[in-house]
């Protein structure tokens, strides 16, 4: 990619950035928040978003947020009060503009009567204080005030301590010039000179703001045929020198064809008001005329100097003035290459600082991590590979080798952790996108709502968050469309007319949890249930709970397009939802309060890469428990293992009896559960809270495993989560205890019709383990 | 594979050529990755009995089908003798177990005979070409049937998983 | 020897910007992300021109100037203002602030080349 191009990259990025900046803070101060930092973090960001576009000619983004800029300025200057009214312009301003953005990326258009009727909604706010908003003429200087101030000459100090200053007297010091002549000269209409005059004389405050004299007169030298003559003349004696002050004059005689005022004017621009400065047309009368007791040799070498000194790289610190004549002119022998030649290396101390400078951030390619955190994983395979031959090799726990081992496990535990850290990014990258989609949404079905968002720092791996961002919107565009009320539903219910829908992240025992919330009229529990007995995915005997039928609308085919708009209550393509969040290794879960609203919670692993597991044995299999899951392992006493019904156990913990369930059984590799007490149970809690005894038959030990997916070559299989790599080199299988946790359907009672699924592609298909919600 | 029959004439096309018991099979040699002796696999849970389960292939989990046993012929007993035959079947990587590699081949598109009418539905399935060669008759394998498919699974699951409720 | 240009903006697309062209026209540059970054970048800098944007978190153009202004090591050195707007105001309180000159946004290479030369060899 052109360097160019690439910038306009991170210009897009950066305003998304700016735009979510930008949302934020209208947002807070639409919440109250009166901090001023705000208001001026909102004008930087569309500040900045305009600055890029000018660099890149997008006019129609420039023109916009010029507007809009100008805007907030008036606010942030106070001459605008943000009430409610204004806010509510500004936000919509705000999508507007990321409109914009969008349309100056993608090269889309952007809704021309939505855009200029915004603008002039904005227009007329800033007009609306009076003012008219900035004056933007594109050419302000002119308005500077130059107030030429004029110095006595004759009691007028020593030189200056500008070192190229200090060279110039140095070389011509001494001539005295009082210019008076030039000053008075009329500048001829009848035919206009090719020559000016221009007096300069600096001001302290010239050399304070780091100008240099010598440069400016090289400048004016870019213009034309340029004799410089030094006027010394205010240089006081040694003793009564100020080092700090300005002392030195100079007259120019500028011969070419076509100088413009202006330009001269130009050269001077950022010194006007720190210097007198006269410039007059010659009447008649050559420049060298003018020059008294200068000859013209003498003007060139000036110039001369000038370019061979500045060639030689005066050092920007100004030294003091008495010392510079000489060493200036040391300094004008060296001549050297100007500054423009291209280094081919930068020295390693320079780098070394640039890096210490630079913002502590930096761009990766994504490929990269990626490339990166693969190849950890495999370490972290090799590792535990390693580790296990040692081990089988019979050497001391105490050996130098196996203590060695350790040190690598522990770096290289570090490592992944590092490196998995790299991906972790705030959800905020996907909530910053619902403001809008709430507004907009609440705009089409004329619904009111407010948005809260809770929990926007909350960091997870970066796959993660891209994945999360459609499903969320899927579901929020449900929590409006079809949990909440109208305004007027809701007054009749005796709710405010505002509804509210709630994103709140948060992180619970190693997973992310997702809630989306609405205090909506909640599921029609039998409009649902009628739905799914006429699409005949359950049977009209069902006898299902509250919470199974909430459940049904995850079902796929519960929904179809037909009958999108005629679903009271939820169950848009949750199916689609559920499989995307399951896809993620997440599970979905819905509750629901008749008309109180309803909650999904979503739970999903942080990272997809890695998990602290702990390693068991059930019939002969190598099995990885998640440790996130597990509360404790105790061993089986005969007398706390009850039978409750034909087929099921429960055992005693403490003071409460959970299910026992034999992994072995439920997962198929056994038909015949060995005696609770041979082996070892796991007590777990699920995403609901619910807990149950696993049964395992061994616990090998704990260990952090990579994730390894079994989609990637086959397909999900049912109460496993993912598979592994052990240090054995063999594949070990992952539990969904989520899954698992759910009784078989023998068990469980067969009510609901089967859909029918035949065919010799399912021949052994999964039908039990999926857990519901 | 459709493609390879409906190659034009007097295109020449690579196979690779395995035994399943008594009879010799073949695959297009592009789908080939790679050839390894059996390594014992980690059996998957209720998975179709012509799965033998997952082995880890440098890092990857590849799952391991029983060609024999996915064609309806008898369950094969791995052993070492055995060899898995690492294909690529659309973007996934499969390993087919069987008894033997014989040969590579190359024929003529031409030369491929339809499959007969007569087949069984499984044949039929799997088998998209009959070749004779040297007295041998060796059946065209398409890979594309080789794992089942997804998405008649997947409501099967889900509409099972509310049966559980 | 290679000059050294310190740029100070918040905006990475500026940033960017302002690198590409400088480091094509042979200089070194040194980037910091606002006023306070800035005169914290100045001694590692050691920059022979500066070049600042107005608006920035933290601290703004007008006080980064003035810091630098303050400061006995680097109150010579040239400070260029980024400024979009041709706004007089705004470029009389950067001059107040000790500003060397001002570049307009948006500006093309040889621009911000010239405006270098103005005010350094």
């Amino acid at each position: 990619m052109d360097p160019l191009a690439a910038i306009k990259v991170t210009f897009f990025q950066e305003c998304e950035e700016q735009l979510a900046e930008l949302e934020g803070g209208l947002l807070a101060m639409e919440g109250g928040d009166h901090d001023p930092e705000i208001v001026n973090a909102v004008f930087r960001a569309v500040h900045s978003i305009k600055g890029g576009a000018g660099a890149f000619s997008l006019e129609a983004l420039v023109r916009f947020s010029h507007v809009f800029e100008t805007a907030l300025d008036l606010i942030r200057g106070g001459d605008i009060q943000a009430d409610q009214e204004t806010l509510k312009l500004l936000l919509r301003s705000a999508d507007v503009l990321a409109d914009h953005v969008r349309a100056a990326r993608d090269g889309g258009v952007v809704d021309e009567g939505r855009s200029s009727a915004m603008a002039e909604a904005l227009e007329a706010l800033a007009s609306g204080m009076g003012g008219g908003g900035e004056a933007d003429t594109g050419d302000g200087f002119d308005d500077f005030v130059f107030n030429p101030v004029s110095i006595d000459m004759s009691d007028a100090p020593a030189p200056a301590d500008d070192s190229v200053a200090a060279l110039l007297a140095s070389i011509t010091g001494g001539d005295a010039d009082g210019g008076a002549g030039e000053a008075d000269a009329p500048a001829s209409d009848d035919a206009p000179s090719q020559t000016w005059h221009v007096r300069f004389y600096p001001q302290v405050g010239l050399y304070q703001k780091a100008n240099e004299a010598g440069l400016l007169l090289r400048e004016l030298g870019r213009l034309g045929e340029v004799a410089v003559r030094l006027d010394a003349s205010g240089l006081p004696l040694l003793q009564n020198m100020n080092p700090e002050d300005a002392y030195l004059g100079w007259s120019a005689d500028l011969t070419g064809p076509g100088i413009e005022e202006s330009a001269i004017r130009e050269v001077f621009e950022w010194v006007e008001g720190d210097c007198y400065l006269d410039i007059v047309r010659e009447g008649a009368a050559p420049p060298v005329a003018q020059a008294s007791g200068v000859d013209a040799v003498g003007d060139v070498d000036v110039m001369a100097l000038i370019r061979a000194a500045q060639a030689a790289e005066v050092p920007a610190a100004a030294a003091a003035a008495p010392t510079a004549p000489a060493r200036a002119s040391a300094e004008a022998k060296a001549t050297a290459e100007p500054a423009k030649a291209k280094e081919a290396a930068l020295d390693a101390k320079a780098q070394a600082a640039a890096r210490e400078a630079s913002p502590q951030t930096i761009r990766v390619d994504l490929e990269r991590v990626d490339r990166l955190i693969d190849l950890v994983g495999e370490l972290v395979i090799n590792q535990a590979m390693l580790t296990q031959r040692v081990a089988e090799c019979g050497l001391q726990r105490a050996s130098s080798v196996a203590m060695g081992l350790d040190d690598l496990e522990q770096l290289t535990r570090e490592i992944q952790d590092s490196v998995m850290a790299i991906r972790a990014q705030p959800v905020k990258s996907v909530f910053q996108r619902f403001p809008r989609l709430v507004r907009e949404i609440a705009a089409m079905t004329g619904k009111e709502v407010r948005l809260i968002m809770d929990g926007e720092g909350t960091e997870v791996d970066k796959t993660v968050i891209e994945r999360l961002s459609d499903p969320l919107t899927h579901m929020i565009r449900n929590a409006i469309d079809h949990g909440l009320e109208t305004p007027e539903e809701r007054e009749a219910a005796g709710k405010p007319r505002e509804g509210v829908v709630r994103l709140a992240a948060l992180h619970r025992s190693g997973r992310i949890v997702i809630e989306i919330s609405d205090d909506g009229r909640g599921i029609n529990r039998p409009r649902v249930k009628q739905i799914a007995v006429d699409k005949g995915l359950i049977s009209p005997e069902a006898n299902l709970s509250d919470d199974e039928i909430d459940n049904l609308i995850f079902m796929a085919g519960f929904s179809t397009a037909a009958t999108v708009s005629d679903i009271s209550g939820r169950g848009v393509g949750m199916d689609v939802v559920r499989r995307s969040i399951q896809s993620l290794g997440g599970r979905i879960n819905i509750s629901s309060r008749p008309g109180q609203g309803s909650t999904f919670t979503l739970s999903l692993p942080l990272t997809l890469a890695v998990l602290d597991g702990m390693v068991v044995t059930v019939a002969g299999q190598t099995l990885v428990a998640p440790l996130t899951a597990i509360i404790e392992s105790l061993q089986p006493k005969a007398c706390d293992v009850r039978n409750l019904g034909p087929n099921a156990q429960v055992i005693a913990i403490r003071d409460t009896h959970v299910p026992l369930i034999d992994i072995g059984r439920s997962l198929g590799y056994r038909t015949v559960t060995p005696p609770p007490t041979e082996g070892v149970a796991l007590l777990v809690e699920g995403e609901g809270g619910s807990r149950a005894a696993l049964m395992v038959d061994a616990i090998q030990g704990q260990r952090q495993v990579v994730i390894k997916s079994l989609e990637a070559n086959y397909r999900p299989v049912p109460g496993i989560a993912a598979a592994t790599i052990l240090g054995d080199g063999r594949v070990a299988l992952i539990l969904d205890i989520d899954a698992v946790m759910v009784p078989k359907p023998h068990e469980g009672g067969g009510a609901i019709a089967a859909p029918a699924n035949g065919g010799l592609d399912t021949v052994g298909a999964p039908t039990s383990l999926a857990k519901v919600g | 594979m459709e493609d390879i029959v409906q190659r034009k004439t007097g295109d020449r096309i690579e196979l690779i050529s395995f035994r399943i018991g008594d009879q010799e099979f073949c695959v297009d040699i592009m789908a080939v990755r790679e050839i390894r002796g059996w390594t014992p696999a980690t059996s998957l849970p209720q998975a179709p009995s012509f799965v033998k389960g997952v082995i880890n292939l440098r890092g990857a989990v590849l799952p391991i089908v029983d060609l024999a046993a996915r064609m309806g012929m008898a369950v094969t007993e791995p052993s070492e003798r055995h060899v898995i035959i690492v294909t690529r079947i659309c973007d996934q990587q499969v390993g087919l177990l069987v008894d033997a590699v014989c040969d590579i081949i190359t024929v003529e598109t031409g030369s491929i005979q339809q499959t007969p009418d007569l087949a069984c539905d499984v044949v039929k399935t799997f088998v998209k070409g009959l070749l004779a060669m040297e007295g041998r008759m060796i059946s065209l394998i398409s890979l594309d049937n080789v794992l089942p498919t997804l998405e008649i699974e997947a409501s099967g699951a889900e509409t099972a998983s509310i049966l559980a409720a | 020897m290679t000059k050294t240009i310190l740029t100070v903006d918040d905006s990475r697309t500026m940033r960017d910007m302002l690198h590409l062209a400088l480091t094509e026209a042979g200089f070194r540059v040194v980037q910091a992300v606002d006023g306070l970054d800035g005169l914290e970048a100045l001694d590692a800098a050691q920059a022979d021109v500066i070049i600042t944007d107005i608006n920035m978190p933290r601290l703004d153009g007008f006080g980064f100037i003035e810091g630098v202004r303050k400061n006995d090591r680097h109150r010579a050195t040239p400070i260029l203002v980024l400024t979009t707007e041709s706004d007089t105001t705004k470029k009389q309180r950067a001059r107040d602030a000790g500003a060397t000159g001002w570049i307009v946004k948006p500006f093309n290479p040889e621009k911000l080349i010239d405006a270098i030369r103005r005010v350094a060899a």
